[in-house]
């Protein structure tokens, strides 16, 4: 028993759904309440209990700088107490919240990824450790541990298991050079002058009557096997494998990264979609914050035309117009050329929407503008709840347009647990420098 | 925790001063907290601590596995790692985060130390160790302390232990299975909340097939009352009467804890017979033993705000006033003290830290107030212009040598303690002469309870210089009314020479006894905390589908707080009946105060509550029900429509659920006229 079993059933629980508890079982949120907070979606299983009808119920808010009007909207996650009661975890425990470095760390490792930021200024050159290579040099800097993995490397790609081929050279009806063809088929390393001495040098030629049959009764031997029971004795070194160690030439480099996040607030954009595209791009804003030496953001809210805003407001924006992304992508033209030079900085330019746009203006605008704005990255995420809607083409398009550039990534998200994969898709792709 | 890492040995060490120094201020500043073990734990120790609720064994369950994973998570993507977790025990545990700085580290100690003050001298946490949450074998046992009159509080970690072993028990217990059990607690954990927490524990016994009334006789004579009195008050014909009345309607009084009523009373159904038979004994024990668990945590989750507000303010006052942060560790100080109190939102930290600030500030201004309407001449009419403000807070200020308490006036203290001046800590001054303690780093040494007290006499503060001027004429006249001997000082120097420093503190320290989250909001939530802090309510608007704001009124923010802290802000669900219907039924009764029930949440109770009284289950509630017309005219006319309150009996039979119109009787139960929670202006606005 212990905290480890109790997880693991938790995990069969909510996994496996025991099913008398499915319908509990719900994707909750992880949320700090700060403004910058991030929002991580978690499995929850809720037993029920008798509550308060949520409707019925109301609640308390903070206001953000003043108080506002009676009759004005609220979003009721905004008191930030989620679980609505006090003292519901029992223990007494305060919270600080950890910087974002920490935090692309910690995604880094969550999402086997390791970005390595692009720098931009060069900024000083030293001398650093001694881990460049040449072939030749001094007999104190050999780099033995290399030389050392090069020979095991090399013998284990010439070792093969003898034993196996001496077994295959008795199976009936064939010669040394189908017995060779089939053990290479089978990736046994074995070169055809020793299965023909092999083969000249068996004791009969019926013992098995296929090649399946021989191999279902021999065991192989994998080589690592091999050298476990022979030990090590012979290592094939060879004097091309020598290497010498030599101080590397270390380029610091300063990291300056911008990201435009472009959001479609147009009449279609409602709460679900507004709040996917708030969890997709909140980690992403952090994550870049926290590998890069500077990072500085750019919002754009767009309908039909397109203005910069502030963060604050950036997710809570709601407007009534019709769509034209293009709008956004002339505006981020604009702001980059002016305040960000491509010589300068890294450039992220991600949007996000519901995919819907006015006719044509993706392929006749959209898409000749992302070709011609420079950017380690160009991203859309688009956050459709419950999969695609018809006029919803534009992310298609851009993914047919832009296919196998690897500058370009295009995200689906129709539900909160496509957030991570979503993440990890564009911060996993990045044009080869 | 293991020991044996030097990081964490290495930590602890660095700690060993700060604890016992804090503990010693804690003391002097007239707290008096359980004694408490400090442990430095890794991150993912934490984690697991935090997951138990600050225990290190709890039954097995995958709920810990799910709040681990919640945990490790938040501290994996950054969302918040703990400082420190504490649990309520004697001695109290509390484990500090390894990678906090020093002065984190300090300020989480002062923190802890006012949690085990709180912990053992609030009467809701006495709820606990006043009932029979003190039984089990280890009870009674003693353990070194250095205050021998308290009577010992908590065994908790002992307590848990022991449930953690019987449980594990039953799982291993091949004729049971982990499966069974788990399903069982989860059963059982649907109505954890449905207790009595305003009552002490005790322990929930099987009574047998049918239920008895209580018979009041008995408990009278239990209660030792003198035959005289008893005669008097109690006569034997309404005694009869009562008797008689109870064993008709079985439950007169609605019962507030479901849970002890179904292990009294509770039986399991049986699938193979198809009926009803007796829950087999590691039921009822299981049953019990989450119930006993409920009982334990409920002191500490009816106090949240004031215990955090208690700490905070404790911790603000130790660190910041008394610099028990050293000079060089003050900002980083206040950076932390910063982020707990600035976390936006509905934040216990500082909602509670400012009610006690206020608990404090009016009752010094009313201690100062009644000394100087006892100034000749100074009349509660006048009172605004009688009084020099500026030379009563000339007056307030603390003596410069016991605000100034460190190494350069040890010589005037010395001759101040020789006089016999209650402020001065002669023994303390002997110990910083003789070199025993460093006054420079910990002042408060020289200093008696008196002699602190004035030195962080609240009006004297630079940001309260105003509260007593803006006392109003209202509390004036109602502090004079009561004042007799109103001649008593001649100057204003003389009534201020004789105010009681220490009158703030020691209301806190009673406050801190008695009340509760909800009483302490009742009582000193002001109008102000509520404006400056922008609170407001919202309601769910059906006219627009969505929610608006309602007000941003004193009242109407304290009443949706309250609704927040009553009954852990859930609705109240009493036992109504035993034998329903003379069925052997199950009645509930939701107590509506206008608020109605999560249905579907309730219905899935029901279903769980069946499983643990074998025969169908019924619960009564009020709903809302809306008109389809009356919400096309609100939508179209932008107002709210009136909802139509209807009775509703919900009956499930084990495959089932039936609605039926509730009986008026009940009905007329169940409902609360009083109470209103709804903030929807008159008015809609939109």
């Amino acid at each position: 028993m212990g905290l480890r079993e109790d997880l693991e059933r938790f995990r069969e629980v909510g996994e496996e759904r025991r099913e008398d508890l499915t319908e509990f079982i719900e994707h909750g949120d992880l949320g700090g309440s700060g403004p910058d907070a991030v929002r991580v979606p978690i499995k929850i299983v809720d037993l029920p209990e008798f509550a308060y009808d949520q409707r019925d119920v109301g609640g308390i808010g903070q206001g953000q700088g003043g108080t506002p009007e009676p009759g004005q909207p609220v979003d009721p996650g905004d008191d930030g107490d989620e679980d609505g009661q006090p003292g519901e975890e029992g223990g007494d425990h305060e919270y600080y919240e950890m910087d974002p470095e920490e935090f692309a760390k910690e995604l880094d490792e969550a999402l086997g990824l390791d970005l390595e930021p692009k720098g931009k200024e060069v900024v000083e050159e030293v001398d650093g450790e001694f881990t460049e290579l040449t072939r030749s040099g001094p007999n104190s800097t050999l780099d033995f541990e290399r030389f050392f993995k090069s020979g095991l490397r090399r013998k284990l790609a010439t070792d093969f298991d003898e034993s196996y081929v001496r077994e295959a050279v008795r199976v009936a009806g064939v010669g040394p050079d189908d017995v060779f063809h089939w053990l290479r088929e089978q990736n046994v390393l074995v070169s055809r002058a020793f299965v023909i001495d092999a083969w000249e040098g068996a004791p009969d030629h019926d013992r098995w009557a296929s090649f399946e049959e021989m191999d279902a009764n021999v065991e192989r031997e994998t080589a690592v096997e091999r050298i476990r029971r022979e030990g090590l004795n012979q290592i094939p070194f060879r004097r091309d494998d020598e290497r010498y160690r030599h101080p590397e030439t270390v380029t610091r480099r300063e990291r300056n990264v911008v990201v435009v996040n472009v959001r479609d607030v147009s009449g279609s954009m409602r709460e679900r979609k507004r709040e996917l595209v708030e969890r997709t791009f909140t980690p992403l804003d952090w994550y870049l914050q926290g590998k890069y030496d500077r990072a500085e953001f750019v919002y754009i809210a767009h309908d039909a035309d397109a203005w910069e805003v502030e963060r604050e407001e950036f997710f809570g924006i709601r407007s009534g117009g019709g769509t034209r992304i293009s709008s956004a992508y002339e505006l981020t033209r604009e702001i980059l050329d002016e305040r960000y030079p491509w010589n300068e900085w890294n450039r992220y330019v991600l949007a996000a929407g519901d995919s819907e746009n006015s006719s044509n203006d993706t392929t006749e605008n959209v898409v000749p503008m992302m070709r011609e704005i420079p950017a380690n990255l160009h991203g859309y995420v688009e956050t459709q709840p419950g999969g695609t809607a018809i006029n919803a083409t534009h992310a298609e398009e851009v993914e047919t347009a832009f296919e196998g550039d690897d500058g370009v990534v295009v995200a689906y998200v129709s539900e909160q647990s496509d957030v991570t994969d979503a993440i990890y898709r564009i911060l996993s792709t990045q044009e080869a420098e | 925790m293991r020991d044996d890492r030097t990081a964490a040995r290495r930590a602890a060490a660095r700690l060993e001063e700060p604890v016992r120094e804090a503990g010693r201020l804690a003391r002097k500043l007239g707290l008096d907290p359980y004694r408490v073990n400090y442990w430095v734990v890794t991150n993912d120790e934490m984690n697991q601590l935090i997951a138990y609720d600050g225990f290190q064994s709890r039954f097995p369950h995958w709920r810990w596995g799910m709040k681990y994973d919640r945990q490790r998570k938040q501290s994996q993507f950054g969302l918040g790692k703990a400082f420190e977790i504490v649990n309520n025990d004697d001695p109290a545990n509390a484990f500090l985060q390894e990678s906090n700085s020093l002065a984190d580290q300090k300020a989480v100690i002062t923190h802890v130390e006012a949690h085990g003050d709180f912990f053992a001298n609030n009467g809701w946490f006495g709820l606990f160790t006043d009932g029979d949450g003190q039984t089990g074998p280890s009870a009674g046992t003693q353990v070194d302390r250095d205050d021998d009159d308290r009577p010992r509080g908590p065994d908790a970690a002992a307590l848990l232990e022991r449930h953690a072993e019987t449980v594990a028990g039953y799982m291993e217990d091949p004729e049971i299975g982990r499966e069974t059990v788990e399903r069982f607690i989860d059963t059982v954990s649907t109505l954890t909340d449905t207790i009595d927490q305003h009552s002490a524990y005790a322990e929930a016994v099987k009574t047998g097939e049918d239920i008895d009334p209580e018979d009041l006789r008995e408990r009278l004579d239990a209660m030792d009352l003198s035959s005289d009195v008893r005669g008097q008050v109690f006569d034997e014909e309404w005694l009869e009467e009562r008797a008689e009345a109870e064993a008709e309607a079985r439950l007169d009084e609605p019962r507030r804890d479901v849970l002890a009523y179904l292990r009294e009373h509770g039986m399991c159904y049986d699938e193979e017979t198809d009926r009803a038979v007796e829950m087999a004994d590691w039921q009822r024990e299981t049953l019990e033993i989450l119930r006993r668990e409920a009982y334990y945590f409920a002191g500490q989750r009816v106090t949240k705000v004031m215990n955090e507000g208690w700490a905070a303010y404790w911790e603000s006052l130790m660190m910041g006033e008394e610099r028990f942060a050293g000079v060089d560790e003050f900002l980083t100080y206040a950076d932390h003290q910063a982020r707990v109190l600035g976390s936006p939102g509905l934040n216990p930290y500082k909602l509670g830290k400012e009610l006690w600030e206020y608990v404090e500030n009016t009752t010094n201004r009313r201690e100062v107030i009644e000394r100087l309407l006892r100034v000749e001449g100074v009349t509660w009419r006048n009172f605004h212009e009688a009084v020099d403000f500026d030379e009563a807070e000339r007056l307030l200020e603390p003596h410069p040598t016991i605000a100034g308490a460190g190494p350069d006036v040890l010589g005037d203290l010395a001759e101040m303690a020789a006089n016999g001046d209650p402020r001065v800590d002669p023994k303390g001054v002997d110990r910083a002469q003789s070199g025993t303690v460093d006054p420079e780093k910990y002042p408060w040494e020289l200093l008696t309870y008196e002699g602190l007290a004035e030195r962080h006499f609240s009006l004297a503060k630079p940001q309260y210089r105003e509260f007593l001027q803006r006392v109003s004429r209202e509390r004036l006249e109602e502090t004079a009314r009561y004042l007799f001997d109103d001649e008593r000082y001649a100057t204003i120097e003389e009534a201020l020479a004789d105010v009681d420093r220490g009158a703030g503190w020691d209301r806190m320290r009673e406050v801190r006894e008695s009340h509760n989250d909800v009483t302490f909001v009742d009582a000193f939530l002001t109008e102000e905390f509520v404006r400056d802090n922008h609170y407001f309510t919202y309601e769910f608007a059906r006219s627009s589908g969505d929610y608006r704001v309602t007000s941003a009124e004193y009242e109407d923010v304290k009443k949706k707080l309250l609704l927040r802290f009553t009954n852990f802000g859930k609705p109240t669900v009493n036992v109504y009946d035993g034998n329903f219907d003379n069925r052997g039924e199950l009645l509930l009764g939701h107590e509506y105060n206008g608020v109605t029930l999560d249905v579907e949440q309730a219905k899935g109770v029901l279903e769980r509550a069946y499983k643990l009284w074998g025969r169908p289950v019924n619960l009564a509630t009020i709903v809302k029900e809306y008109d389809e017309h009356d919400l096309e005219i609100a939508r179209r006319r932008n107002r709210e429509p009136t909802p139509r309150e209807t009775g509703r009996r919900i009956r499930f039979d084990g495959e089932e659920f039936e609605t039926h119109e509730l009986d008026t009787q009940i009905e007329e139960r169940i409902s609360a006229s009083e109470v209103d929670y709804d903030t929807k202006p008159e008015e809609w606005l939109a």
